[in-house]
């Protein structure tokens, strides 16, 4: 990697301090925001950034808390790691789908050293945006190499002008949840549902998979109080290896129950589109229905409609469908 | 040598009974109530009083038994050095810049820039014309620091003529395709085995006819321990090569041509190495850069692959099509056999695929291709072209034995090669007791039926050569205060060579393992062959056991004057050396018996002997699967693999090395494949993030038997059959589990649920 200048600030004001200013997209590059660097490092090793300056977030204190509000929300800080949102008793009794999506993430050494934030604003793992040489459209470039090319990883939802998934677990988990993020900008603080932090490739920049601007920092997540009535929730993620590998498709299922039919839901796809995938006329069409095979395959169907696989992905549909199935199985005993 | 002349008393006329299996009778002198006395004696039936033997099995204490690899701490205390720690005074870092494009004339190169960047010491040009595949190396950049060597090399400036190219072989072989190698096609058929017009003949006389393409991908060696070498030369007439490789003595004869240095001052040290395959010998381009640097700078130089090159530019197990069309009878005979094989193999001509593999038709026809492409060429991979084979070859005989609705295990044994019926069929027999197959509700058909999680059985074999050769000299040293020192430039890869060659001198004196201290891997040493082929062992073990048997031969010479006992008499027994007919009182402890020697120690040699050593070993494995219809999961509940191995050196070691050939095999089954945009001619997975391997996870229960009811009684090599057939297993069991065949490895989910739903891709 290219050598660069480390600032270690010690309060988020200088931190943002050291940030250049959103209209300043040609300093955008050269100053890059460190975590745990589980993703960053890798972009500097293979050169896709060559930033100046990196501003190590770690060594800010009070970014790494865990609280359980009174109000039954948590607030998490960036700098959490997703170990520990794995491992926290009260966390995983209370909303076991984030748990459950933190523990999917790659390998135990990375969920130790990984984080929230840096899980949220990770780069695509496309290999086409991962190669160096092949620059893509998500690198400045004209085309999308995937669209055309080797896309068995890539999006069957929403997709164009580039089809990469988003690679998040916890992402997918947290929109299931209703989550908010908290943004601090040079001019302040704003708080954004987390299903509108992420944005599509046709709606934002094609250069980015977030609302952030390079003057911001996610400083927390605020996961609300859920439901009174009795609600269970689910991550299922489907790797290829199980070791440690990104999802080929993934579903986050949150559910409220009145007796054993459903009163409100949440479904929300990781792995198949460039943004945790919402799919509300599924959701919708839960409500009032018991968790049976039945519902399964109707569900299913909704959730997929509009989904244009490319040449080498099309199984990602009928994966989906599995996946859904095993959930709605899965919250329903 | 008789000490003092005694009548001769011969006991018995006749031996007391006949000889048993392996043995025969010899007559031999004995020293029975002070009397040389001559005595019937059962001796093994190829040992010959001039020469080794390895004696009974049920005499052996450590070999053929389980050892710990007395290296084992030093590894996982991370106290072993490999070539990759090697840290040298006034070491410097090389890299290398590698061509980015498939195909590409060099029309300048600038190294000022690079000579400019801060720490750099010096760069050379490796390639100055055309390269021809993506990932050759073209400059060599020496730096203080990797890292700026790494900026010395992204700093060097060359200007390319790109070139049209072919990175598949249905490119290669359009039309209009480049071609790759001069005036010459890029398609050559390679052989042509039998007559087609018969072989369709008898195929119209079959009962049942099978066809399918099967196709396997790109595998790469993926070793732990990237390719590389440290080459320490600061002028003079000496240099030392610590190097990464699968044969000590392939290095410094090269490195010695680069350095205009004679061989032997040249020295080649390889204490450890983490991994080769059949991807690491000889010193290689980089090698030869390496020395070139050194040369220049008068520094060591440390030049190892990082990851990407070592999937850009290491070797890999070729790919290839097979195109099997065959037919069986009624009765379970495998008839008519039609095969078009394909070899990808690069720039390079694709290793040994053919068929039909292992099992014989009545009646054949193969025609063997290769296609060039502009990629790395392929290079020798554990056991070179057998897995390929075998995929194609035994997922046709389960298509063929379920289309004549027979047991797949039954029709094999039908059809292998009637000289090896018997060790296959107790092979696959045992498999199938270990997986339970014979409960196994669905033995002559797949399992079609509907249902979520289904499990599933398959089988398939292996074969290989595993002999030694005379390449191997070895020195014992017995040194006055006892010390036991063996000594053979031989190379350990990983798969325990220290260990057996330690045991096997042990053994000889009655030793304990840690009384010997093997010396290895350094070419100053005896010199040993190269590890390919699965020869080392073979060849090595025979020599040094050979030495160690003169080496005690020498001591009981010694021994014999001082307690007065023949040598012939003498035995070595729990760290002593004893009078085999009076062993309480005529005895001599064996450290007592060195010093007697005196300072000049005893120095032995040895020599392959072709008693000690066999060849030819086969085995059977069987895969259980589980899998998921619902998403296309499929997990490997359960490996068995039963192999021949001759007489085992160190039991744990080499069921070690039929693990690992089985997780091998499972990993190239399910996960591995080099991915090539044939636009763009780029690899996308040059990391071990994107080419997928086994985890833990991933391998289920593995159960490693070696058949003991093989009675040759020498050496062979064995590590190559064991990753033979592993993912034909796997495959055979996926179908025999949901009726769905995959004939394209890696076997994925994402395959899987679409020849499930019957649905086409894309
Ligand atoms: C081999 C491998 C496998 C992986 N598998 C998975 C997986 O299965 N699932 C999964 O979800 N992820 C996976 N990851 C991705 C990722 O590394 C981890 O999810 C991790 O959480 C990243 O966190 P970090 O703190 O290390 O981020 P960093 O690498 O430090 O940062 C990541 C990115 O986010 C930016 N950033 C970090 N924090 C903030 C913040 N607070 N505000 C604004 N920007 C910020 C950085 O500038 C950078 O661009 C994998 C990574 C690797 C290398």
């Amino acid at each position: 990697m290219k050598a660069f200048e480390l600032i270690q600030p010690t309060s988020l004001d200088a931190a943002l301090e050291a940030l250049p200013g959103a209209r300043d997209t040609k300093a955008r590059d050269r100053v890059k925001i460190l975590a745990g660097g589980q993703d960053l490092l890798g972009e500097l090793k293979e050169h896709l950034i060559e930033p100046q300056t990196l501003v190590n977030l770690k060594s800010i204190p009070g970014l790494d808390q865990i609280e359980h509000r009174d109000d039954g929300s948590l607030r998490l800080g960036a700098l959490v790691t997703l170990a520990r949102i794995e491992e926290d008793r009260a966390l995983r009794e209370r909303f076991a789908l984030l748990a459950e999506a933190a523990g999917a993430v790659a390998s135990v050494q990375i969920r130790n050293a990984g984080t929230l934030g840096g899980n949220l604003c990770q780069r695509p793992r496309c290999w086409y945006y991962r190669h160096e040489q092949a620059v893509c459209i998500k690198k400045g470039g004209s085309e999308c190499f995937a669209y055309g090319g080797l896309n068995k990883y890539n999006a069957i939802l929403g997709g164009g002008p580039s089809y990469i998934v988003h690679p998040s677990d916890v992402a997918p988990a947290l929109v299931a949840l209703e989550a908010q993020a908290v943004i601090r900008g040079k001019r302040g603080e704003r708080q954004v549902a987390l299903e509108q932090f992420f944005t599509l490739p046709s709606e934002g920049s094609v250069l980015r998979e977030n609302v952030l601007t390079s003057e911001e920092i996610l400083t927390h997540v605020i996961v609300p109080a859920q439901s009174d009535a009795p609600w269970r929730s689910t991550y299922i993620k489907f790797r290829e290896r199980g070791s440690y590998d990104f999802a080929l498709s993934a579903v986050a299922l949150r559910l409220s129950m009145d007796g054993d039919k459903v009163r409100d839901a949440r479904l929300v796809l990781g792995g198949v589109a460039p943004i945790p995938w919402r799919c509300e006329k599924a959701e919708k069409a839960m409500v009032g229905r018991k968790l049976d095979a039945q519902t399964a395959e109707f569900v299913g169907k909704l959730a997929l409609e509009g989904a244009e696989p490319l040449e080498h992905n099309a199984y990602k549909i009928l994966l989906t469908q599995g996946l859904i199935t095993k959930a709605l199985r899965k919250l329903a005993n | 040598m008789s000490l003092d002349p005694r009548p001769l008393v011969l006991q018995e006329e006749q031996p007391p009974r006949p000889a048993a299996p392996g043995k025969k009778w010899v007559k031999s002198v004995r020293v029975q109530n002070g009397i040389d006395t001559e005595v019937w004696e059962e001796v093994d039936i190829d040992s010959g009083s001039d020469g080794p033997t390895w004696g009974a099995r049920e005499d052996l204490r450590l070999l053929n038994h389980d050892l710990r690899r007395i290296d084992g701490p030093e590894k996982v205390t991370g106290r072993a050095v490999f070539t990759h720690d090697v840290r040298l005074p006034g070491m410097v870092y090389a890299q290398v810049l590698r061509c980015p494009h498939p195909w590409a004339k060099i029309v300048r190169i600038d190294l000022a820039p690079a000579q400019g960047t801060p720490g750099v010491l010096a760069a050379v040009v490796l390639e100055g014309e055309e390269v021809k595949w993506l990932g050759r190396p073209i400059v060599a950049v020496a730096a203080d620091t990797p890292e700026h060597a790494e900026d010395g090399v992204r700093a060097v400036v060359v200007e390319y003529d790109v070139q049209r190219f072919a990175v598949t072989s249905e490119q290669s072989q359009a039309p209009d395709a480049p071609k790759i190698a001069g005036n010459r096609d890029n398609v050559r058929v390679h052989e042509t085995d039998g007559e087609l017009a018969a072989a369709e003949a008898a195929l119209a006389e079959c009962d049942a006819v099978v066809e399918g393409t099967w196709r396997v991908p790109v595998q790469h060696h993926a070793c732990l321990e990237t390719h590389g070498v440290v080459v320490d030369y600061r002028g003079g007439d000496s240099a030392t090569v610590y190097a990464s490789t699968q044969g000590t003595f392939t290095v410094n004869n090269d490195a010695a041509r680069e350095l205009d240095l004679k061989g032997a001052q040249v020295t080649a040290v390889v204490e450890h190495m983490g991994g080769g395959f059949g991807g690491k010998f000889g010193l290689g381009l980089e090698g030869d850069a390496a020395c070139k640097l050194s040369k220049q700078l008068g520094r060591p130089v440390h030049l190892l692959f990082d990851r990407a090159s070592e999937f850009l530019a290491a070797g890999n197990r070729a790919g290839g099509v097979h195109v099997l069309q065959a037919g069986a009878k009624k009765t379970g005979e495998l008839h008519a056999f039609v095969a078009r094989v394909e070899r990808h193999g690069g720039v390079g001509p694709g290793s040994n695929q053919r068929q039909p593999y292992i099992y014989r038709p009545a009646v054949s026809y193969a025609q063997v291709k290769s296609v060039l492409t502009n990629t790395d060429s392929s290079r020798a991979m554990r056991a070179p072209g057998h897995p390929q084979m075998s995929f194609a070859m035994e997922g046709l005989m389960d298509d063929l034995a379920y289309a004549i609705g027979m047991d797949p295990l039954e029709f094999r044994v039908r059809n292998v090669p009637p000289d090896r019926r018997a060790d296959y069929e107790r092979q696959l027999r045992l498999c199938a007791d270990l997986i339970g197959w014979n409960s196994h509700p669905h033995r002559t058909a797949p399992d079609r039926s509907e249902g979520e999680l289904k499990v599933g059985i398959g089988f398939a074999l292996a074969t290989w050569g595993g002999g030694g050769r005379p390449e191997c000299k070895v020195e014992v040293r017995l040194l006055p205060d006892g010390s036991v020192e063996v000594y053979s430039g031989t190379q350990d890869l990983g798969t325990g060579t220290r260990t057996y060659v330690a045991a096997i001198v042990a053994e000889e004196f009655g030793l304990d393992l840690a009384q010997v201290t093997p010396h290895i891997g350094r070419s100053t040493y005896g010199a040993a062959n190269a590890s390919g082929g699965s020869t080392t062992t073979a060849s090595l073990a025979p020599a040094v056991k050979h030495a160690a048997w003169n080496a005690r031969k020498q001591l009981f010479e010694h021994v014999s004057t001082l307690i007065g006992v023949k040598p012939e008499n003498l035995r070595c027994v729990g760290g002593r050396i004893q009078d085999v007919n009076d062993p309480d009182s005529n005895w001599i402890g064996f450290k007592d018996a060195c010093a007697a020697v005196g300072g000049k120690g005893i120095s032995a040699q040895g020599e392959w002997q072709r008693n000690l050593a066999s060849s030819g070993v086969g085995g059977a494995q069987a895969a259980k699967v589980r899998v998921d219809t619902l998403t296309g999961e499929i997990e490997v509940l359960h490996m068995v693999g039963v192999q021949d191995c001759g007489l085992v050196m160190n039991r744990m070691a080499t069921r070690s090395q039929l693990n690992g050939g089985m997780i091998q095999a499972l990993s190239y089954g399910l996960f591995e494949e080099r991915v090539i945009d044939p636009d763009l001619g780029l690899v996308l997975n040059a990391n071990f993030e994107d080419y997928k391997i086994a985890g833990c996870k991933e391998i289920g229960l593995v159960q490693a038997v070696l058949d003991d009811g093989d009675n040759r009684r020498g050496v062979i090599g064995m590590a190559e059959p064991a990753v033979v057939p592993g993912q034909s297993a796997i495959a055979n069991a996926i179908m025999n589990a949901c009726g769905a065949r995959l004939r394209e490895m890696p076997l994925t989910s994402d395959k899987l649920l679409m020849a499930l739903r019957g649905a086409k891709r894309g």
